[in-house]
Protein backbone atom coordinates (compact mmCIF):
# COMPACT_ATOMS: atom_id res chain seq x y z
CA UNK A 1 0.00 0.00 0.00
CA UNK A 2 3.03 2.27 0.72
CA UNK A 3 4.58 1.41 -2.43
CA UNK A 4 1.49 2.69 -4.34
CA UNK A 5 0.96 5.96 -2.63
CA UNK A 6 4.41 6.75 -3.13
CA UNK A 7 4.27 5.47 -7.14
CA UNK A 8 1.19 7.75 -6.86
CA UNK A 9 2.87 10.85 -5.89
CA UNK A 10 5.67 10.14 -7.98
CA UNK A 11 3.79 9.70 -11.18
CA UNK A 12 1.54 13.07 -10.09
CA UNK A 13 4.36 15.02 -9.73
CA UNK A 14 6.16 14.18 -13.08
CA UNK A 15 2.70 14.75 -14.84
CA UNK A 16 1.95 18.00 -13.35
CA UNK A 17 5.31 19.39 -12.20
CA UNK A 18 7.53 18.38 -15.21
CA UNK A 19 9.78 21.28 -14.35
CA UNK A 20 11.61 20.25 -11.85
CA UNK A 21 12.64 16.84 -13.63
CA UNK A 22 15.86 18.01 -15.40
CA UNK A 23 16.66 16.91 -18.76
CA UNK A 24 20.03 14.71 -19.48
CA UNK A 25 21.37 15.39 -22.33
CA UNK A 26 20.87 17.84 -25.38
CA UNK A 27 18.30 14.81 -26.63
CA UNK A 28 15.85 15.28 -23.61
CA UNK A 29 16.17 18.96 -23.71
CA UNK A 30 15.21 19.22 -27.24
CA UNK A 31 12.17 17.24 -26.12
CA UNK A 32 11.49 19.94 -22.98
CA UNK A 33 11.08 22.69 -26.29
CA UNK A 34 8.29 20.62 -28.25
CA UNK A 35 5.48 22.26 -27.17
CA UNK A 36 6.75 25.71 -27.74
CA UNK A 37 5.43 27.52 -30.63
CA UNK A 38 5.95 30.67 -29.94
CA UNK A 39 7.80 33.13 -27.60
CA UNK A 40 7.58 37.03 -26.07
CA UNK A 41 9.89 38.59 -24.15
CA UNK A 42 11.50 41.65 -23.10
CA UNK A 43 15.08 41.60 -22.40
CA UNK A 44 18.08 43.66 -20.72
CA UNK A 45 21.20 43.36 -22.48
CA UNK A 46 24.88 44.40 -20.86
CA UNK A 47 27.75 44.76 -22.93
CA UNK A 48 31.08 44.86 -20.85
CA UNK A 49 34.32 46.30 -23.10
CA UNK A 50 37.41 46.24 -22.24
CA UNK A 51 38.11 50.25 -22.52
CA UNK A 52 34.20 51.26 -20.86
CA UNK A 53 34.25 51.29 -17.19
CA UNK A 54 30.52 50.84 -17.02
CA UNK A 55 28.72 48.52 -19.31
CA UNK A 56 26.67 49.71 -21.67
CA UNK A 57 22.94 49.14 -21.19
CA UNK A 58 20.17 47.83 -23.58
CA UNK A 59 16.55 47.20 -24.03
CA UNK A 60 14.52 45.28 -26.04
CA UNK A 61 12.06 42.98 -27.19
CA UNK A 62 12.17 39.69 -29.15
CA UNK A 63 9.02 37.90 -30.57
CA UNK A 64 9.64 34.25 -31.73
CA UNK A 65 7.30 32.08 -33.65
CA UNK A 66 8.21 28.45 -34.95
CA UNK A 67 9.31 27.34 -36.82
CA UNK A 68 12.12 30.26 -38.20
CA UNK A 69 10.16 33.82 -37.85
CA UNK A 70 11.86 36.21 -35.28
CA UNK A 71 11.70 39.54 -34.65
CA UNK A 72 14.81 41.00 -32.52
CA UNK A 73 14.01 44.68 -31.50
CA UNK A 74 16.30 47.07 -29.76
CA UNK A 75 14.09 50.12 -27.53
CA UNK A 76 17.09 51.83 -26.45
CA UNK A 77 19.88 53.30 -27.09
CA UNK A 78 19.24 52.76 -30.43
CA UNK A 79 16.01 51.52 -31.63
CA UNK A 80 16.55 49.07 -34.15
CA UNK A 81 14.95 46.06 -35.76
CA UNK A 82 16.37 42.73 -37.18
CA UNK A 83 13.16 40.68 -38.61
CA UNK A 84 13.20 37.09 -40.10
CA UNK A 85 10.51 35.15 -41.62
CA UNK A 86 11.68 31.87 -43.47
CA UNK A 87 15.12 33.00 -45.62
CA UNK A 88 13.55 36.39 -45.61
CA UNK A 89 15.94 39.02 -43.45
CA UNK A 90 15.32 42.68 -43.16
CA UNK A 91 16.76 44.72 -41.13
CA UNK A 92 15.55 49.06 -40.27
CA UNK A 93 17.18 51.47 -37.79
CA UNK A 94 14.47 54.56 -36.65
CA UNK A 95 16.33 57.77 -37.28
CA UNK A 96 14.06 61.28 -38.03
CA UNK A 97 10.67 59.49 -37.59
CA UNK A 98 10.63 56.99 -39.96
CA UNK A 99 12.45 52.98 -40.14
CA UNK A 100 15.32 53.33 -42.48
CA UNK A 101 16.24 50.22 -43.95
CA UNK A 102 20.13 48.87 -43.00
CA UNK A 103 22.98 48.52 -46.06
CA UNK A 104 22.68 45.18 -47.81
CA UNK A 105 25.96 43.64 -46.28
CA UNK A 106 24.77 44.27 -43.32
CA UNK A 107 21.62 42.56 -43.73
CA UNK A 108 23.73 39.10 -44.92
CA UNK A 109 26.17 39.27 -41.81
CA UNK A 110 23.15 38.94 -39.48
CA UNK A 111 21.69 35.87 -41.39
CA UNK A 112 23.81 33.28 -39.30
CA UNK A 113 23.09 35.36 -35.90
CA UNK A 114 19.35 34.73 -36.16
CA UNK A 115 18.93 31.24 -37.69
CA UNK A 116 21.14 30.65 -34.48
CA UNK A 117 18.86 32.50 -32.01
CA UNK A 118 15.62 30.70 -34.08
CA UNK A 119 17.36 27.68 -33.23
CA UNK A 120 18.15 27.94 -29.64
CA UNK A 121 14.23 28.62 -29.03
CA UNK A 122 13.37 25.49 -30.28
CA UNK A 123 15.73 23.60 -28.46
CA UNK A 124 18.02 22.76 -31.57
CA UNK A 125 21.23 23.58 -29.82
CA UNK A 126 23.06 20.01 -31.10
CA UNK A 127 21.83 21.39 -35.11
CA UNK A 128 24.29 24.60 -34.77
CA UNK A 129 26.90 25.01 -37.58
CA UNK A 130 29.14 27.07 -36.05
CA UNK A 131 29.36 26.19 -32.47
CA UNK A 132 29.93 22.60 -30.59
CA UNK A 133 27.09 22.28 -27.89
CA UNK A 134 27.26 20.69 -24.23
CA UNK A 135 24.62 20.47 -21.66
CA UNK A 136 25.35 20.99 -17.95
CA UNK A 137 22.22 19.90 -15.76
CA UNK A 138 23.05 22.32 -13.03
CA UNK A 139 21.33 23.80 -11.14
CA UNK A 140 20.72 26.12 -13.51
CA UNK A 141 20.49 23.71 -16.45
CA UNK A 142 22.46 25.44 -19.23
CA UNK A 143 23.64 24.45 -22.88
CA UNK A 144 27.57 25.59 -23.30
CA UNK A 145 28.09 26.33 -27.12
CA UNK A 146 31.87 26.41 -27.91
CA UNK A 147 32.74 28.26 -31.19
CA UNK A 148 33.92 26.39 -34.35
CA UNK A 149 36.79 27.14 -36.80
CA UNK A 150 36.40 30.70 -38.12
CA UNK A 151 33.37 32.38 -35.37
CA UNK A 152 36.02 31.58 -32.64
CA UNK A 153 37.75 34.81 -34.07
CA UNK A 154 34.37 36.82 -32.71
CA UNK A 155 32.82 34.42 -30.15
CA UNK A 156 35.11 32.31 -27.84
CA UNK A 157 31.89 30.67 -26.17
CA UNK A 158 27.90 31.53 -25.53
CA UNK A 159 26.30 30.14 -22.41
CA UNK A 160 22.60 29.54 -22.41
CA UNK A 161 20.84 29.20 -18.74
CA UNK A 162 17.81 27.90 -18.69
CA UNK A 163 14.88 28.71 -16.17
CA UNK A 164 13.14 25.63 -14.46
CA UNK A 165 10.06 26.39 -16.71
CA UNK A 166 10.50 24.18 -19.73
CA UNK A 167 11.38 25.62 -22.90
CA UNK A 168 12.32 29.09 -21.48
CA UNK A 169 15.80 30.76 -21.47
CA UNK A 170 16.61 32.97 -18.64
CA UNK A 171 19.49 34.42 -19.70
CA UNK A 172 21.90 34.01 -22.57
CA UNK A 173 26.47 35.41 -21.79
CA UNK A 174 28.61 35.38 -24.75
CA UNK A 175 32.25 35.63 -24.21
CA UNK A 176 34.56 37.26 -26.84
CA UNK A 177 38.54 36.99 -27.19
CA UNK A 178 40.29 39.80 -25.90
CA UNK A 179 38.10 40.17 -22.23
CA UNK A 180 34.64 41.65 -23.62
CA UNK A 181 31.23 39.98 -22.98
CA UNK A 182 27.52 40.46 -23.48
CA UNK A 183 24.97 39.11 -20.80
CA UNK A 184 21.06 39.19 -21.82
CA UNK A 185 18.70 38.65 -19.65
CA UNK A 186 15.51 37.70 -20.55
CA UNK A 187 11.78 38.59 -18.72
CA UNK A 188 8.35 39.03 -18.87
CA UNK A 189 8.99 35.73 -21.17
CA UNK A 190 5.15 34.92 -22.33
CA UNK A 191 5.08 31.59 -24.12
CA UNK A 192 2.58 30.18 -27.10
CA UNK A 193 0.63 33.44 -26.94
CA UNK A 194 -0.69 34.83 -30.62
CA UNK A 195 1.27 36.70 -32.69
CA UNK A 196 0.10 38.12 -35.65
CA UNK A 197 2.52 37.76 -38.60
CA UNK A 198 3.15 41.26 -39.36
CA UNK A 199 5.30 40.90 -36.58
CA UNK A 200 7.86 38.98 -38.38
CA UNK A 201 7.34 41.63 -41.21
CA UNK A 202 7.17 45.00 -40.51
CA UNK A 203 9.29 47.40 -38.49
CA UNK B 1 39.66 100.44 -83.32
CA UNK B 2 39.31 96.26 -83.83
CA UNK B 3 43.44 96.18 -83.05
CA UNK B 4 43.04 98.51 -79.81
CA UNK B 5 39.84 96.46 -78.66
CA UNK B 6 41.66 93.34 -78.83
CA UNK B 7 45.22 94.73 -77.48
CA UNK B 8 42.40 95.40 -74.44
CA UNK B 9 40.92 92.19 -74.34
CA UNK B 10 44.30 91.27 -74.44
CA UNK B 11 45.61 92.66 -71.61
CA UNK B 12 42.36 92.25 -69.87
CA UNK B 13 43.37 88.35 -70.15
CA UNK B 14 46.57 88.74 -69.19
CA UNK B 15 45.31 91.30 -66.10
CA UNK B 16 43.01 87.85 -64.84
CA UNK B 17 45.30 85.62 -65.36
CA UNK B 18 48.27 87.57 -63.23
CA UNK B 19 45.49 87.61 -60.49
CA UNK B 20 44.75 84.11 -60.83
CA UNK B 21 48.66 83.25 -60.09
CA UNK B 22 48.85 85.28 -57.19
CA UNK B 23 49.29 83.05 -54.09
CA UNK B 24 46.24 83.55 -51.40
CA UNK B 25 47.10 86.41 -49.06
CA UNK B 26 47.70 84.77 -46.26
CA UNK B 27 46.84 86.13 -42.86
CA UNK B 28 49.62 87.73 -40.46
CA UNK B 29 49.68 85.58 -37.57
CA UNK B 30 48.35 88.32 -34.84
CA UNK B 31 47.91 86.12 -31.74
CA UNK B 32 45.51 86.82 -29.04
CA UNK B 33 45.90 87.63 -25.51
CA UNK B 34 47.38 84.55 -23.86
CA UNK B 35 44.68 84.46 -21.24
CA UNK B 36 41.76 83.49 -23.85
CA UNK B 37 43.98 80.60 -25.63
CA UNK B 38 43.08 78.35 -23.13
CA UNK B 39 39.71 78.80 -24.67
CA UNK B 40 40.38 77.57 -27.75
CA UNK B 41 40.62 73.90 -26.37
CA UNK B 42 37.45 74.45 -24.47
CA UNK B 43 36.05 71.35 -26.54
CA UNK B 44 38.79 69.05 -26.48
CA UNK B 45 38.96 66.82 -23.27
CA UNK B 46 41.83 67.52 -21.17
CA UNK B 47 42.45 64.40 -19.26
CA UNK B 48 41.56 60.73 -20.04
CA UNK B 49 37.96 59.87 -20.85
CA UNK B 50 35.61 57.93 -22.11
CA UNK B 51 32.13 58.42 -24.27
CA UNK B 52 29.72 56.27 -25.74
CA UNK B 53 27.82 58.12 -29.23
CA UNK B 54 24.76 56.83 -31.21
CA UNK B 55 25.84 56.93 -34.49
CA UNK B 56 23.44 57.51 -37.64
CA UNK B 57 25.66 57.63 -40.98
CA UNK B 58 25.19 58.58 -44.37
CA UNK B 59 27.11 57.50 -46.97
CA UNK B 60 25.90 57.39 -50.84
CA UNK B 61 22.24 57.81 -49.64
CA UNK B 62 22.65 54.76 -47.70
CA UNK B 63 22.12 55.00 -43.96
CA UNK B 64 23.40 53.06 -40.63
CA UNK B 65 22.75 52.89 -37.22
CA UNK B 66 26.26 52.18 -35.15
CA UNK B 67 27.13 52.67 -31.25
CA UNK B 68 31.02 54.52 -31.18
CA UNK B 69 32.66 53.63 -28.09
CA UNK B 70 35.67 56.16 -27.80
CA UNK B 71 38.60 56.21 -24.97
CA UNK B 72 41.15 58.79 -24.64
CA UNK B 73 44.17 59.68 -22.99
CA UNK B 74 44.69 63.13 -23.94
CA UNK B 75 48.11 63.75 -22.67
CA UNK B 76 49.94 60.58 -24.29
CA UNK B 77 48.06 62.17 -27.67
CA UNK B 78 45.83 57.90 -28.00
CA UNK B 79 42.64 57.39 -28.86
CA UNK B 80 40.91 53.93 -29.04
CA UNK B 81 37.93 53.77 -31.02
CA UNK B 82 35.05 50.93 -31.53
CA UNK B 83 32.29 50.68 -33.82
CA UNK B 84 29.48 48.20 -32.63
CA UNK B 85 26.41 47.32 -34.46
CA UNK B 86 22.96 48.08 -32.49
CA UNK B 87 22.82 44.48 -31.19
CA UNK B 88 26.75 45.27 -29.52
CA UNK B 89 29.31 43.00 -32.50
CA UNK B 90 32.62 45.01 -32.43
CA UNK B 91 32.40 45.99 -36.37
CA UNK B 92 36.03 47.73 -35.86
CA UNK B 93 38.41 48.47 -33.18
CA UNK B 94 41.65 50.38 -33.52
CA UNK B 95 43.85 52.56 -31.72
CA UNK B 96 45.79 55.78 -32.81
CA UNK B 97 49.21 56.13 -31.16
CA UNK B 98 52.13 58.04 -31.24
CA UNK B 99 53.61 55.23 -34.28
CA UNK B 100 50.14 55.24 -36.03
CA UNK B 101 46.83 53.40 -35.89
CA UNK B 102 46.63 50.36 -35.37
CA UNK B 103 43.54 47.87 -36.12
CA UNK B 104 42.76 45.42 -33.93
CA UNK B 105 39.67 44.36 -35.60
CA UNK B 106 37.78 45.45 -38.46
CA UNK B 107 34.64 43.10 -40.05
CA UNK B 108 33.60 43.82 -43.71
CA UNK B 109 32.42 46.75 -44.70
CA UNK B 110 35.07 48.30 -41.76
CA UNK B 111 38.28 46.28 -43.28
CA UNK B 112 39.88 48.55 -45.50
CA UNK B 113 43.02 50.43 -44.86
CA UNK B 114 41.53 53.65 -46.56
CA UNK B 115 38.14 53.11 -43.67
CA UNK B 116 40.57 52.47 -40.49
CA UNK B 117 42.68 56.06 -41.87
CA UNK B 118 39.75 58.00 -42.38
CA UNK B 119 38.13 57.10 -39.19
CA UNK B 120 41.10 57.81 -37.06
CA UNK B 121 41.42 61.03 -39.08
CA UNK B 122 37.51 61.65 -37.76
CA UNK B 123 38.39 60.70 -34.19
CA UNK B 124 41.47 62.87 -33.93
CA UNK B 125 39.96 66.29 -35.59
CA UNK B 126 37.03 65.54 -32.91
CA UNK B 127 39.27 64.48 -30.10
CA UNK B 128 42.43 65.81 -30.25
CA UNK B 129 43.98 69.44 -30.62
CA UNK B 130 46.17 69.72 -33.16
CA UNK B 131 50.19 69.59 -31.94
CA UNK B 132 50.38 73.08 -31.97
CA UNK B 133 49.11 76.38 -30.78
CA UNK B 134 46.75 78.38 -32.92
CA UNK B 135 48.53 80.67 -35.32
CA UNK B 136 45.20 83.13 -34.80
CA UNK B 137 42.87 83.44 -32.05
CA UNK B 138 40.37 85.97 -30.64
CA UNK B 139 38.21 86.36 -28.19
CA UNK B 140 34.82 88.55 -29.57
CA UNK B 141 32.28 90.84 -27.11
CA UNK B 142 29.80 87.72 -27.01
CA UNK B 143 32.17 85.20 -25.51
CA UNK B 144 32.46 83.60 -29.09
CA UNK B 145 36.22 82.21 -29.48
CA UNK B 146 37.49 81.96 -33.29
CA UNK B 147 40.76 79.58 -33.14
CA UNK B 148 42.76 79.34 -36.19
CA UNK B 149 45.50 76.05 -36.57
CA UNK B 150 47.45 76.14 -39.90
CA UNK B 151 49.05 72.76 -40.85
CA UNK B 152 52.34 71.71 -42.66
CA UNK B 153 50.30 70.92 -46.29
CA UNK B 154 49.12 74.19 -46.04
CA UNK B 155 45.18 73.15 -44.66
CA UNK B 156 43.64 74.58 -41.92
CA UNK B 157 41.74 73.98 -38.95
CA UNK B 158 39.25 76.92 -37.46
CA UNK B 159 37.27 76.53 -33.78
CA UNK B 160 34.63 79.09 -33.36
CA UNK B 161 32.29 78.96 -30.86
CA UNK B 162 31.26 79.23 -27.22
CA UNK B 163 30.13 76.86 -24.52
CA UNK B 164 26.56 78.24 -24.48
CA UNK B 165 26.24 78.84 -28.17
CA UNK B 166 28.22 75.55 -29.64
CA UNK B 167 31.19 74.93 -31.36
CA UNK B 168 32.19 74.71 -35.36
CA UNK B 169 35.26 73.29 -36.63
CA UNK B 170 36.06 73.37 -39.97
CA UNK B 171 39.10 72.24 -42.10
CA UNK B 172 40.00 73.33 -44.92
CA UNK B 173 42.44 72.04 -47.59
CA UNK B 174 45.17 73.72 -48.85
CA UNK B 175 42.93 75.26 -51.76
CA UNK B 176 41.14 76.50 -49.26
CA UNK B 177 37.80 74.81 -49.81
CA UNK B 178 35.62 72.83 -46.71
CA UNK B 179 36.56 69.08 -46.26
CA UNK B 180 35.01 68.46 -42.86
CA UNK B 181 32.45 70.17 -40.84
CA UNK B 182 31.62 69.90 -37.46
CA UNK B 183 28.83 71.22 -35.46
CA UNK B 184 29.09 70.68 -31.56
CA UNK B 185 25.96 71.14 -29.65
CA UNK B 186 25.73 71.66 -25.81
CA UNK B 187 24.84 70.57 -23.19
CA UNK B 188 28.91 69.55 -22.68
CA UNK B 189 29.60 66.60 -20.13
CA UNK B 190 33.16 66.94 -19.05
CA UNK B 191 34.11 69.11 -22.51
CA UNK B 192 32.14 66.40 -24.80
CA UNK B 193 28.85 67.71 -26.73
CA UNK B 194 25.76 65.89 -26.59
CA UNK B 195 25.29 66.20 -30.44
CA UNK B 196 27.53 66.48 -33.16
CA UNK B 197 26.93 67.18 -36.63
CA UNK B 198 29.70 65.59 -38.71
CA UNK B 199 30.02 66.21 -42.28
CA UNK B 200 32.81 65.21 -44.73
CA UNK B 201 32.55 66.74 -48.08
CA UNK B 202 36.04 65.63 -49.87
CA UNK B 203 37.29 63.43 -50.88
CA UNK B 204 33.89 60.70 -50.38
CA UNK B 205 30.89 62.86 -48.96
CA UNK B 206 29.17 61.89 -45.68
CA UNK B 207 27.45 63.11 -42.78
CA UNK B 208 27.70 61.52 -39.29
CA UNK B 209 24.87 62.38 -36.60
CA UNK B 210 26.32 61.44 -33.16
CA UNK B 211 24.35 61.38 -29.66
CA UNK B 212 26.20 61.55 -26.39
CA UNK B 213 25.17 58.33 -24.79
CA UNK B 214 27.10 57.81 -21.83
CA UNK B 215 30.29 59.56 -21.20
CA UNK B 216 33.11 58.73 -18.11
CA UNK B 217 34.26 60.31 -15.64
Amino acid sequence: MKKFVFLSVLITVVIFFPEIVPAQDLTSLKEAFRNIRSVKAEFLQKRSLQILTKPLLSEGKLFFSMPDSLRWEYLSPLRSVMLRKGNNIQIYNFSDGIWKPELAQAVESRRMVLAEISDWFQGRFDESKAFKPSYSPGPPERVILVSREGINKFINKIEIVLSVRPGVIDRVEIEEPGGSRTLIEFKNVEINSSLPSEVFEKP
Amino acid sequence: MIRRKGLHICLLGFLILSIGCVPMSRTTPSPGSPEDLSHCYAIFPAKPWESVHRIEATLGGSFSSLIGVTKGEPSERRLQSILLSPEGFVLFDAELREDGVAVRKAVAPFDSTAFARGLMEDVTLLFLPPKVNPAIWKKEMDGTMICKWEGLDNSHVEITGSMDSGWRIVRRDKYGEVTKEIVLSGPFLNGLASRIEYRAFKPAPYTLRMTLIQASP
